[in-house]
């Protein structure tokens, strides 16, 4: 078996390094994209992003920032899914996809339990505002509220738990009304929602309403976020940088700008003319249509419309490697041991190969950060 | 390597030195001048002033909370200049925080507020930090598990062994416990939280929790006593609190962090006035405990806290108007934006109160130099503050430009002590030194690290105190007139106190039954971090 592969031929992992740190040197402004890494993979590649004085981006930004724009235009209260789980007297439930994106919710969550840390003892409550067609939870009745959309909902909600009029009457305002004096005499109630289904304003409605119900009772959030290490990598990013994905350093330091730095609208309008695809944790392939050189750390089973200049068979952290990333369990970074040991190479040994390569072409030693 | 620092000013209260001399480095430590060896470098230092790098005791540069912050505000700390050292201008990133810490001069800095479940991010944070040496306290006491032990009167034995595995576990230095029960309360809607007031569903008062927490230090010999954040911080009128607190202490050994959001009184037009002299007495009077400052400085800043429900009532003035209130497994925190204005009469009262406090509090073992960063002011401020507190005139200076009326409920104008660079020294070095149980720095000692920072004094304090002349960090020469040269990477300090490891059986089980997650999720394994060997041991006293 080939170790990598260079215009789909099999190749060494040095002469692929090599290879890899030849093109992205060339490039006018290289890309790294994809970041589908584990912490060390992200932190190598943020550090080569910026020796090169590229760009980088995660493949799931436009998740990451349905989330995080909101946050940085009007804030947040979150909370873990232990903290509700073990404490929610109320779920509210948005979109009919969260299963699809966390298939351990409702085990994760156990509505049908009663909460231990809550004082009164009493069943949970789940309302489930935009749920799946049949949707049903054993031990637990579910209060739907059907809607095409959701954002309206919200804002209806929102208007009503202030005692706000809204344009409904009958059984539709019954229908609201009962569900706001749900919210409104809840102890502890969480929001729960994903960044595919809502988009930012049913974000920054679903965060308004939270904070209303704080005034008097309390309520938080918890935002299940994307896959592929996303939140992980955002971390990472952040500390390394400050800033979150869609981040350059044309100028040798760090810029932020979640349109200027869009990966696919960096290879589609030319700006980029060179790509470093990381996708260790799914079998992903970019977005893009148009072709540029194209450097790729991906599973096995991936699949391109051409073949990639550089092609890596990369490890899976957690699985062939020891290596941290983001639990959506516990909301935390956690140490992942390998389960499967390998000598798939990791991200961030591979991007270091690439590294010391581009160091060694220019006499300097690899040894930055 | 022989390196010698030639005809400085040494100044190492540690050791009761303030003299005109050299410093011997070698292997990375300071050794006794060598007989009959010439060195291999020498620095002519005559007219500089010598001191051991120095230590900040309390200071929020990494962990979740520290990073959402770097989220929630990419307008604050956009970048300017390209660096010369990888990411070393990213404003606010991890990179420059060690840079600007070491070309300050600053050789260890302790990251005060870690939740158990976020310890292994905080310590990859700290990994990313150049030149210095950092550590962590570990926070507890609004977790269940600590408040069922305390309501369901275990012994005080099974409450130390607790912290000790959890110390453990998180790599730490310490403990720190933020408005005990607090958290917890806010989570069953409380909105206030005092000394005495009763965390529903486990029966306990802040006092208890504290006093627990307290004693299990004690029996576990960890150097560092309990470091607290009390109750009712910011709130007019708490220089009560802060009494009741020192009292609570029972005359056993207390760190009270950041006092300057305690010294408070409500005389006045406002209701609110600085009552720093009241508690500069009480902390006078009291030799077991010790405090840190929390210096406020005019500016645009972020406060970050793991006292989730004071930020919580702290959101309707963030400036920036956004905020994230973060309901964690125990304490979780806030993040809040914040503007100190010059011409506030609150913030006016706030900056003259720290300054108060720094100035008559006697015990030089005792006070501690800090601004919460980022809380107070951004660490950036230090050399700043340093200006202030040496100089008399400075502080006139700006008392001249602030709002009279908030003068006029402070004692600062009438105070006329002015530190010297021992006093400065004692603050940032030898006291730190102590504080923490540390052997191996905050001297100039024989045996000691060579952690070493050169100043070129001047008119210009903050100048002098801004950019270091030399810097050495473990012998290794990193900063030349406040440039740093290179990165190389520090320890993290932590302690490894004993204790009766069923303990650990005992919290497997909670975590399985709980939380439905192994308690292992949240370990920190030292080969998950990004350099070799990361940890260093500050032992526990026998």
């Amino acid at each position: 078996m080939a170790d990598a592969l260079i215009d789909g031929k099999p190749a060494s992992l040095e002469a692929a390094a090599a290879r890899a740190a030849q093109i992205l040197v060339e490039a006018r402004l290289p890309l790294v994209a994809g970041l589908g890494a584990d912490v060390a993979g992200t932190s190598a590649a943020i550090l080569l992003a910026e020796r090169l004085r590229g760009a980088y981006d995660h493949m799931r930004s436009d998740e990451i920032f349905t989330d995080l724009d909101v946050v940085r235009q009007a804030g947040a209260m979150v909370t873990t899914p232990s903290v509700a789980r073990l404490r929610a007297d109320v779920l509210v439930f948005i979109g009919d996809d969260l299963t699809e994106i966390w298939p351990e919710l409702i085990d994760r969550l156990a509505p049908a339990e009663i909460p231990p840390f809550d004082l009164e003892k009493s069943a949970r409550q789940l309302v489930w505002i935009a749920p799946p067609k049949g949707a049903a939870i054993e031990g637990v009745s579910i209060k739907r509220i059907e809607t095409a959309n959701i954002a309206v909902t919200l804002a209806a909600l929102r208007a009503r738990v202030a005692g706000k009029p809204v344009a409904l009457a009958g059984e539709a305002l019954e229908e609201l009304d009962a569900v706001a004096a749900i919210l409104n005499k809840a102890r502890f109630g969480v929001f729960v929602w994903g960044p595919r289904r809502l988009d930012r304003l049913c974000v920054e409605m679903a965060t308004g309403l939270i904070i209303d119900l704080n005034k008097t009772t309390r309520f938080t959030g918890l935002p299940l976020g994307t896959s592929d290490n996303a939140a992980g990598v955002t971390q990472t990013s952040g500390w390394s940088t400050g800033f979150p994905t869609r981040t350059s350093f044309g100028r040798g330091y760090p810029e932020h700008d979640t349109w200027r730095f869009d990966a696919v609208r960096l290879i589609e309008s030319g700006e980029a003319d060179a790509a470093l695809w990381i996708s260790a944790y799914s079998p992903s392939a970019p977005q893009w249509t148009r072709e540029v050189p194209l450097i790729a750390l991906v599973p096995k089973e991936t699949s391109f419309a051409r073949e990639p200049a550089v092609r890596i068979d990369i490890g899976r952290p957690g699985v062939d490697h020891d290596g941290a990333d983001f639990s959506r369990e516990v909301s935390a970074l956690v140490a992942r041991e390998a389960t499967r040991r390998s000598d798939a190479p990791s991200t961030a040994s591979f991007l270091k190969s690439i590294a010391e390569q581009i160091a060694r072409n220019a006499g300097q030693s690899g040894e930055g950060a | 390597m022989l390196t010698l620092l030639k005809g400085g000013r040494v100044i190492d209260p540690y050791n009761g030195r303030d003299e005109i001399g050299d410093v011997w480095i070698e292997d990375g430590h300071i050794v006794a001048p060598p007989r009959g060896r010439q060195a291999d470098a020498t620095h002519d230092v005559a007219g500089k002033i010598v001191m051991a790098g120095a230590i900040d005791i309390h200071s929020h540069i990494a962990g979740g909370n520290v990073n959402t912050a770097r989220l929630l505000l990419p307008e604050l700390h956009r970048a300017r200049a390209a660096p010369m050292l990888p990411l070393g201008t990213a404003k606010w990133s991890t990179y420059e925080t060690g840079t600007i810490y070491a070309g300050m001069g600053f050789t260890t800095v302790v990251e005060p507020a870690v939740a158990p479940h976020q310890a292994l991010q905080a310590h990859l944070e700290l990994s990313d930090i150049p030149i210095i040496d950092k550590a962590t306290l570990t926070i507890l006491g609004n977790d269940d598990f600590l408040l069922s032990l305390l309501r369901d009167g275990e012994s005080p034995a099974a409450v130390a062994d607790y912290v000790a595995a959890t110390l453990t576990a998180t790599n730490s230095l310490g403990l720190k416990c933020i408005n005990p029960g607090g958290a917890e309360a806010f989570k069953f809607n409380a909105r206030t939280f005092g000394l005495d007031d009763v965390v529903p569903f486990y029966g306990l008062s802040s006092r208890q929790i504290m006093q627990a927490l307290q004693q299990a230090l004690v029996d576990l010999k960890v150097p560092h006593p309990l470091h607290l954040h009390t109750n009712n911080l910011g709130v007019p009128g708490n220089v009560g609190t802060a009494i009741a607190t020192i009292e609570a202490a029972r005359g056993m050994p207390l760190h009270l962090a950041h006092m300057q959001f305690y010294g408070y009184g409500s005389e006045g037009e406002l209701g609110f006035s600085s009552a720093a002299s009241t508690l500069a007495a009480a902390v006078n009077a009291t030799p077991n405990v010790t405090i840190d400052i929390g210096q406020v400085m005019f500016g645009q800043t972020v406060t970050i806290s793991s006292d989730v429900l004071r930020q919580f009532s702290a959101t309707g003035s963030a400036k920036p108007k956004k905020s994230v209130i973060f309901d964690g497994d125990a304490n979780g925190g806030g993040i809040v934006p914040y503007l100190y204005r010059e011409g506030d009469f609150v913030n006016a009262i706030q900056w003259a109160c720290g300054l108060e406090l720094f100035l008559l509090i006697t015990d030089a073992n005792r006070i501690f130099f800090t601004t919460d960063h980022p809380n107070g002011a951004p660490f950036t401020t230090y050399p700043d503050i340093f200006a202030l507190l040496m100089s008399r005139d400075k502080r006139a200076e700006v008392l001249s430009r602030v709002p009279q009326g908030a003068v006029a409920l402070t004692s600062l104008p009438s105070i006329t002590r002015e530190y010297d660079f021992n006093d400065i020294a004692k603050m940032t070095r030898a006291a730190p030194a102590k504080l923490f149980g540390f052997k191996d720095r905050g001297q100039l000692g024989e045996g000691a690290i060579a952690d070493v920072a050169v100043y070129s004094p001047g008119e210009d304090i903050a100048k002098m105190f801004r950019r270091a002349h030399l810097v050495f960090k473990d012998g290794d020469l990193v900063v030349r007139d406040g440039q740093i040269s290179h990165y190389r990477w520090g320890k993290a300090l932590k302690v490894r106190p004993e204790y009766d490891k069923a303990i650990n059986k005992r919290l497997a089980s909670y975590y399985e039954h709980h939380y439905g997650v192994s308690h292992n999720m949240f370990a920190v394994p030292e080969h998950i971090l990004p350099r070799n060997n990361p940890f260093k041991e500050v032992a526990c006293a026998l």
